[in-house]
């Protein structure tokens, strides 16, 4: 498990600090989603925990290992796999991973069943003898995640594993990460593809601005907004009059052929459907339900653009 | 096995790596023939000082004539004919044409007798150099003594004839050629012999050539930074010292490989395009240690710029720019000898001098290790107290990763 208590990290010569007073939990064996907008704080909260950056204030311990006196044991059951493309072009994919294996300092005797497992994860195994910088950006993506895993880490990082690469290739990756979780590999995930997180991550951690805003299940996340929006869209209109019944009901807006309402319950949706179908109003479109994850996001973390 | 396996990695890097290759290896080799063929030109003293003059003798006396043919004798200057007149000959001058013009003037033997003599005419072009001046001037001034010595104090010598011992003149002229016994204290073989340019000049540029492999260092490095290869490498349980033996090791043995190569180009490459042949001095030992010496400060330099850098151009600008100004001070470019009072005492900070006089101790001095041992500790000195400031430098960044 990791336990972060009343984390604070400022950069050299930085005027704020870029993680604040943060305090989360990620259970253990769990894929755990971390979410924020460009420049909230995911990146340089990974580095503190794979030791990267120092540990400047606050408390960390990792299945019960305490930073920065117990780095060299938690950097031993843990990975990194970085946001590039952290190996060498020059070299083949299995260079890299024997290059690598031996920085690692993994026994001779193991080495081989370690490379054949990573590869095959990977799906890499027809590729072994390419260099790397031949390999398209799905297969480089693949071999950043194999170098990953040479260490059968107990706990891994991925650090937005799927950027710039093919809907096949994506797919792959996602399907091995659930596969690795499986096996009891606790995953810290961050994206910025919210349809990713919602179909990978069983926890989900929101942050903006070095702050945690939310953390917790997908279903805990959503219902905490006690919201269902409701939006219906109509073949023609209303008129003024029709307009005037259907405004009896506190929050609808309507636009045109748009009938709208942020927070809807069952029973303001049954008694719009009675006064329509009083009305002879019909339904083109409708769509009823919980937030999904990224107007959830966009709510929290506001609609502004980020630098 | 981590050091091993980044020892390793480095070099198949570098094989497959053509540029770095061509940086490396051949560019040192083309510079150090091309550098031993230019100076060879201009200093070997076979081929003359290639020094062009006008002598116009507008005197017809023997004493005029005699020094004429003085002048003409010294074959390291050339005498230029021209019918052009005395003006059109100093333009000549005046556009660098011609380095010098001598003029005798009309009467100049007649005076000699005078106690007045009339001064013969030494002009020089704008771009003669000073070195080049003042040997020019001692040599037309050498000549123009003898002259005078044999015209002028001729009546002389009949009367101290009378007053010496029988078959003794006492002013054998002949004999000034025998106060002087130069002699080089450089040996080939246990015999005196006059260094070669190419002998005093390979190790300058050898020198300087082997810290610019800080270019390829550095932006390999920045490249490794930039990919988030050092990332992944530290949170692996890498350390700072791990990073830097990691790249000082295979670094290493790719500079003494560099200096392996030059110094074949000056022994074998050199001679087949007609310069002089390099030797390598009796002390197999006193040149391993400095090139030990010399590549360890280079390559520990090296490492902390790379950690100084942000980007390949800057480690490329600033290599370039910190070289030239490590070679002008110490003794690369000018000979140290040469620099005022306050350059030389300053280059006696250059790595660069303390690399340049170990090896000119072993080229051109015959000195053993007891000879090259301070600039070959001075050398590692700085070269720890690089790798020092590059490791502090490497912490310090993790703060900032």
């Amino acid at each position: 498990m990791i336990q972060i208590e009343g984390l604070s990290f400022r950069y050299p010569g930085a005027k704020h600090d870029v993680i604040r007073e943060l305090s989360l939990r990620i259970r253990q064996g769990s894929l755990f989603g971390l979410l924020g907008p460009n420049g909230s704080g995911k990146t340089t909260l990974i580095s503190i925990l794979t030791g990267l950056l120092p540990l400047l204030s606050g408390k960390i311990s990792i299945d019960g290992k305490t930073l920065p006196g117990q780095l060299q044991d938690i950097q031993a059951g843990s990975a990194l796999v970085p946001q590039e493309y952290a190996f060498y072009p020059r070299l083949s994919i299995m260079e890299n991973l024997l290059f690598f294996g031996g920085v690692l300092a993994i026994p001779a005797y193991e080495l081989r069943g370690r490379l054949t497992a990573a590869l095959a994860v990977a799906g890499l195994e027809s590729f072994e003898s390419v260099r790397a910088e031949h390999l398209s950006g799905g297969l480089k993506r693949r071999l950043n995640l194999a170098i990953g895993l040479l260490n059968r880490p107990q706990l891994l990082f991925l650090d937005e594993p799927t950027v710039g690469i093919d809907p096949q290739s994506r797919h792959f990756i996602l399907e091995a990460v659930k596969r690795i979780n499986a096996r009891g590999t606790t995953v810290v995930y961050t994206t910025h593809y919210m349809e990713e997180a919602e179909m990978l991550c069983d926890e989900i951690g929101v942050l903006d601005d070095g702050r945690l805003l939310a953390c917790g299940t997908q279903e805990q996340l959503l219902n905490n907004t006690h919201s269902r929006e409701l939006m219906v869209t109509l073949t023609t209109a209303p008129t003024v009059q029709q307009s005037g019944i259907l405004n009896t009901i506190p929050g609808l807006e309507i636009i045109n052929r748009e009938l709208r309402m942020a927070h809807c319950t069952e029973a303001d949706l049954k008694h719009l459907m009675k006064l329509l179908a009083a009305e002879r109003l019909d339904i083109c479109r409708l769509k009823y339900g919980y937030r999904n994850l990224e107007e959830l996001f966009l709510q929290m973390t506001g609609r502004q653009l980020r630098n | 096995m981590p050091l091993f396996a980044l020892v390793t990695k480095e070099w198949k890097l570098l094989l497959r790596d053509w540029h770095a290759l061509l940086l490396l290896f051949a560019m040192p080799a083309v510079f150090i023939l091309v550098m031993s063929l230019a100076l060879q030109n201009k200093f070997a003293e076979q081929q003359g000082v290639n020094i062009h003059y006008y002598l116009v003798n507008k005197d017809g006396s023997p004493a005029s004539e005699a020094l004429v043919k003085r002048l003409s004798a010294i074959k390291d200057f050339k005498i230029l004919s021209s019918d052009a007149s005395a003006s059109e000959l100093i333009d000549q001058v005046r556009d660098d044409r011609a380095q010098f013009m001598v003029r005798i003037p009309p009467g100049f033997g007649k005076a000699m007798q005078n106690t007045e003599p009339l001064p013969v005419q030494m002009l020089a072009g704008p771009g003669v150099e000073p070195a080049m001046y003042m040997l020019f001037e001692a040599a037309l001034r050498a000549a123009l003594v003898r002259v005078y010595l044999q015209y002028a104090l001729a009546p002389l010598k009949t009367q101290v004839s009378d007053i010496t011992s029988a078959g003794h003149t006492g002013l054998n002229l002949d004999a000034t050629d025998k106060l002087l016994h130069a002699q080089s204290l450089y040996q080939v073989d246990g015999r005196s012999r006059r260094p070669s340019s190419v002998q005093q000049n390979v190790p300058a540029w050898l020198v300087f050539a082997m810290f610019f492999i800080a270019i390829p260092l550095s932006t390999t490095w920045v490249q490794e930074r930039q990919q988030g290869t050092y990332a992944r490498l530290r949170s692996m349980g890498l350390s700072a010292k791990d990073l830097l033996l990691g790249k000082l090791l295979p670094y290493l043995g790719i500079n003494l490989l560099q200096v392996g190569l030059m110094l074949v180009v000056g022994i074998l490459v050199v001679p087949w395009f007609g310069g002089q042949r390099l030797t390598l001095g009796h002390a197999p030992l006193a040149l391993t240690l400095m090139a030990l010496a010399l590549s360890f400060a280079s390559v520990a330099y090296a490492l902390l710029i790379a950690n100084l850098v942000s980007t390949g151009e800057q480690a490329t600008i600033f290599t370039g720019v910190a070289n030239l100004l490590m070679a002008a001070v110490g003794g690369i470019m000018v000979p140290r000898f040469l620099m005022p009072p306050v350059m030389q005492t300053l280059s006696q900070f250059s790595p660069m001098a303390w690399g340049l006089e170990g090896f000119l101790d072993v080229f051109l001095r015959q000195g053993g290790l007891e000879a090259v041992a301070p600039q070959a500790l001075r050398l590692f000195g700085f070269g720890l107290a690089c790798l020092a400031l590059a490791g502090l430098r490497l912490a310090k960044q993790r703060g900032k990763a």
